[in-house]
């Protein structure tokens, strides 16, 4: 008999494992049956459901900025959607911190919003600069929609993204106080940076 | 004002590395009853993450077999051979070994799940799968304190027999050849010829 003894190595880093993904139906079906509850703070990357990480101060105050200066309503044919899920594809629903939508008669109530009815995203970061930049960001390209704002809070700065493609946003403009931005889908509505992010 | 600039995104970085919503096994079995996760899956629950097991391939399958039928002959009324059932190993883990010898109970574990004080011994079988099963799945299997592991590592003709869980590690581990015979600690007198489980 030989009696080797070789201890193995018994460290166990993060799980770099095959994940059991979930389509967005079997996501909202884990709400259905309780496995997911209003007490998670959850959304869908690529089949993975993904903690988010919790609101500060800061953050939450932006949003509510944002949703004083942008103007929104039956005259300018838009809707204003405060952190509300947007499915991208058969495994990505996410939650933007605002949405400009195509205005519906119904507040699409009786259908999910897709990224065709986004005329704006925004998105407000502050711990969470890269996980916005690297992995929402390229699939909301990919996902076509045509304007995103990722405002990041400890750089001082609003990046506009524009031109959608499947490789990510053609043109990045990086604003900060000073600067004014100006949404695509409207003509004449100027938001001066300094409002939104004190500089 | 604005500075025109065109700059491709980063590669995404892989999503599994970001953090995960974890599932305690009471939610795993609400998912397996509401449909959600089918019966044919081959998952198992690991630190709150639902992983997908590899296909089981021939070799992996007989192995699987001999050692079933090589137990089954010896350890009479002694133990329970459980092939590939769920171990109820933290709150958080269900993992699904190839083959355990479970304590002898009279209701053969029917109304409640195994736990790691009934296991004698826990086999995995790796011919894909050697990683997972040895950084993985050993150091989660030692901080429950399962008292054996065999890993039997069909590609290198071994079978790493790992005991004493100290701490979360095993602290006697010993590699078996063909050539060897091997035993259970807890039943010493079953004796398996290493060569019979893995030949040439």
């Amino acid at each position: 008999m030989t009696t080797q003894t070789k201890p193995p190595p018994q460290t166990s880093s993060a799980l770099n494992l095959p994940v059991r993904r979930f389509t967005v139906a079997e996501f909202l079906a884990l709400v259905e049956v309780g496995v997911l509850t209003s007490n998670d703070r959850v959304e869908l990357l690529d089949g993975v459901i993904i903690e988010m990480a919790p609101i500060g101060d800061p953050h939450a105050g932006t949003v509510d900025i944002y949703t004083e200066m942008l103007p929104s309503g039956v005259d300018r044919g838009t809707l204003l959607r405060v952190q509300g899920p947007l499915a991208l594809d058969e495994h990505s629903r996410l939650y933007p911190d605002l949405m400009l939508l195509r205005r519906r008669a119904d507040y699409y109530r009786s259908r999910p919003l897709t990224p065709e009815d986004v005329l704006l995203l925004i998105e407000v970061a502050d711990s969470s600069v890269d996980y916005d930049r690297n992995e929402k960001l390229p699939r909301y390209a990919n996902a076509g929609v045509p304007e995103v704002w990722l405002t990041i809070l400890p750089e001082d700065v609003v990046e506009v993204h524009t031109e959608p493609t499947g490789n990510g946003y053609r043109v990045t403009r990086r604003l900060r106080a000073g600067d004014v931005l100006q949404p695509g889908c409207y003509d004449g509505v100027e938001i001066p940076v300094g409002e939104i992010i004190p500089g | 004002m604005a500075t025109a600039q065109t700059k491709p995104p980063p590669p995404s970085a892989d999503v599994t590395q970001l953090p995960l919503r974890r599932f305690t096994v009471d939610e795993y079995f609400a998912m397996a009853e509401a449909g959600i996760l089918k019966e044919e899956e081959r998952v198992e629950l690991i630190d709150g993450v639902i992983v997908e097991m590899a296909p089981i391939g021939n070799n992996h399958l007989g192995t699987t077999d001999l050692y079933n039928m090589s137990f089954a002959r010896e350890v009479g009324d002694r133990a329970i051979v459980r092939v590939q059932g769920s171990i109820l190993l933290a709150e958080r883990s269900m993992p699904e070994p190839d083959l355990v010898l479970l304590r002898a109970r009279q209701d053969f574990y029917r109304y409640r799940a195994a736990v790691p004080d009934d296991v004698l011994l826990l086999i995995e079988v790796a011919e894909s799968s050697v990683n997972y099963d040895r950084y993985q799945k050993l150091p989660r299997y030692a901080q429950a304190g399962i008292p054996e592991v065999w890993i039997t590592v069909l590609p290198e003709r071994i079978i790493e027999a790992h005991a004493e869980p100290v701490a979360g590690r095993y602290t006697r581990n010993r590699i078996y050849l063909p050539g060897d015979t091997i035993s259970p600690s807890a039943l010493p007198d079953i004796e398996l010829v290493v060569s019979d489980i893995l030949p040439e």
